[in-house]
């Protein structure tokens, strides 16, 4: 009965040692992992939701950390870096559904910002048309112009910043633009003003 | 024999039991994942980029050393070495985080004085160019170096202080390409060599006035003047208009310029397109061997020539003239009726070290 038992033991633990022993890396959860990862990546995910995506990166890292030193082992146990791949899975899947709102939303904000630029620049420009020639003043007017040339001319770069998704550093610049263009037009009120034509 | 296997499997069991429990972890892993997490929102990569990945290095391998030590079997663990080695983690972070906020307080406290120092510059230099007709050409520059230098503006108050360094850069950049606009044109007023050149005529046609009792006209393209001299003597005043490339010395056809030299009045013309009018016999002796020297060496295009018909004529001191001098129709009335043909002409640019231009240009 003893040795029955004895050897039922040791059975059962030979019989651990040779699973544990024959485990294997989680090649599939790894690839699945990255893709998700990846994915997030792809769609803008460090511009828009950096720090998410820093902890996704960082629980990957944790979980092929976790990999490597298992890899080392002769018994080998894959049980916690199968649980840290499909967090990172599951976050970074969560994490890309909500992704194209914020990046919506700062593409808004972005073409917002470069249309107020335009109108202030396009009522600048309307308001120097009209401004009284003459009396001296034709250099005054060929100085705003230049201005307002310079203007449209930075507004390309909102442009190219919208279509490199850069939409903080878009709104940033349209912005600069529609102050400026203000006080163009500021400027130019100002010079009429002094030729006594108020409008 | 019964209660010696029972002991035995007691045992066992006990171990594998507590192999299953959680092994207590140094408190120092779980602080310096987040003292990693803090660097890394408080931009570390970005402003100390190689004390960061110097840092990461250092953590990294605590972190792997601590999962090797940590798959092991509970009785073979050992964390001294792993607390030792994420205590040195910890200090570096302290370190780094130190040096990042002394950093990130440097530029802080630099990049106003930055912003105040280029918005004088653009001041200035927007102060001097108003001085000229050709300052237009500066114009866009300016205005662009205006927007960059707002947007550092902006960045500044939301701390992000790397983009508004890099804002800067980009004001310094567009400041530069101004200067080189309107710099070669303006260092003539403040050149001596030239402004004693401009000097030698103004006052050779003066003593002349002088010794032959007549008038002469001296036309100062710096102050935007024409002064009628009488007998040596400045007589009338008149406020003038120039060429849209006024500043510059003439050169040929179409460039706009308004001629320097000694001339004379060689027509009058008393209804003109621009009121009435007096021309000067440009170009001259000087201006043919200038013309000539600039073609040889490819400074006015193929196809240009010296140009001529300029005047002084009526039609309002507009100062975006093709080339010529212009005054007030009533101004221009009283001179042409007090002078007459051969008056001589004399156009400078200054006729003092000290004129508005190089003023401006010290200022600068």
């Amino acid at each position: 009965m003893n040795q029955k038992i004895l050897s039922i033991l040791a059975f059962c633990l030979i019989a651990i040692v040779l699973m544990a022993g024959c485990a294997k890396e989680p090649a599939e959860d790894i690839h699945a992992a990255k893709t998700a990862v990846d994915a997030v990546i792809a769609e803008g995910g460090e511009k828009y939701a950096s720090e998410d995506v820093k902890k996704i990166n960082d629980t990957l890292t944790a979980a092929m950390d976790e990999i490597k030193a298992q890899d080392d082992k002769m018994m080998k146990n894959y049980a916690k870096a199968k649980e840290l791949l499909a967090q990172a899975k599951t976050d970074a899947e969560a994490l890309k559904v909500n992704l194209p709102v914020k990046k919506e939303e700062s593409k808004m904000n972005a073409l917002a910002a470069q249309e107020a630029a335009k109108t202030a620049l396009a009522d600048a420009k309307a308001m120097l048309a009209k401004a009284p020639k003459g009396k001296g003043s034709r250099a005054d007017i060929e100085a705003m112009r230049a201005d307002l040339n310079g203007l449209e001319e930075t507004l390309t770069e909102v442009q190219a910043a919208i279509d490199s998704e850069d939409y903080t550093v878009a709104s940033q610049t349209a912005n600069s633009i529609m102050d400026k263009s203000s006080e163009v037009s500021a400027q130019i009120t100002s010079a009429m003003e002094k030729v006594g034509q108020t409008k | 024999m019964r209660l010696y296997v029972n002991r035995v499997l007691s045992l066992l069991i006990l171990i594998i039991v507590s192999g299953c429990s959680a092994s207590i972890v140094p408190p120092e892993v779980e602080e310096a994942e987040k003292q990693e997490h803090h660097l890394w929102r408080a931009e570390a990569p970005i402003y100390l980029p190689e004390e960061y990945d110097q840092y990461k290095a250092l953590f990294h391998e605590a972190r792997k050393n601590f999962i090797r030590e940590n798959s092991r079997f509970h009785l073979f663990r050992n964390y001294t070495n792993i607390t030792l080695q994420y205590r040195n983690v910890l200090n570096a972070g302290a370190q780094l985080y130190e040096e990042l906020e002394k950093k990130k307080q440097e530029l802080s406290a630099n990049i106003p004085i930055k912003i105040l120092s280029f918005r004088k510059k653009i001041n200035t230099l927007r102060g001097l160019i108003s001085l000229m007709n050709e300052g237009r050409l500066a114009r866009q520059d300016l205005v662009k170096a205006d927007v960059a230098l707002l947007e550092a503006e902006k960045y500044h108050e939301k701390s992000d202080y790397k983009a508004a360094e890099d804002k800067i850069l980009q004001v310094s950049s567009f400041i530069n390409a101004a200067e080189e606009k309107v710099m070669p044109i303006v260092n003539r007023y403040g050149n001596q060599d030239q402004v004693k050149k401009w000097q030698h005529w103004a006052n050779k046609t003066i003593d002349e006035s002088k010794t032959n009792k007549n008038l002469a006209i001296i036309v100062n393209k710096s102050r935007r003047t024409l002064t009628l001299y009488k007998s040596g003597n400045p007589w009338k005043t008149y406020q003038i208009g120039i060429g849209r490339n006024g500043t510059r010395d003439k050169l040929h056809s179409g460039d706009h310029a308004t001629p320097e030299g000694t001339y004379k009045i060689v027509k009058k013309l008393p209804k003109s397109r621009y009121y009435k009018a007096l021309l000067i016999n440009y170009p001259n002796k000087d201006d043919r061997k200038q013309f000539l020297s600039a073609k040889k060496k490819g400074l006015i295009p193929e196809h240009a020539g010296i140009g001529g018909l300029i005047e002084i004529h009526g039609g309002g001191r507009d100062s975006m003239t093709y080339g010529c001098i212009a005054l007030d129709n009533h101004a221009m009335k009283e001179l042409y009726n007090l002078v007459h043909i051969d008056t001589p002409v004399t156009i400078v640019g200054a006729v003092n070290f000290q004129n508005r231009i190089s003023s401006a240009l010290q200022e600068f």
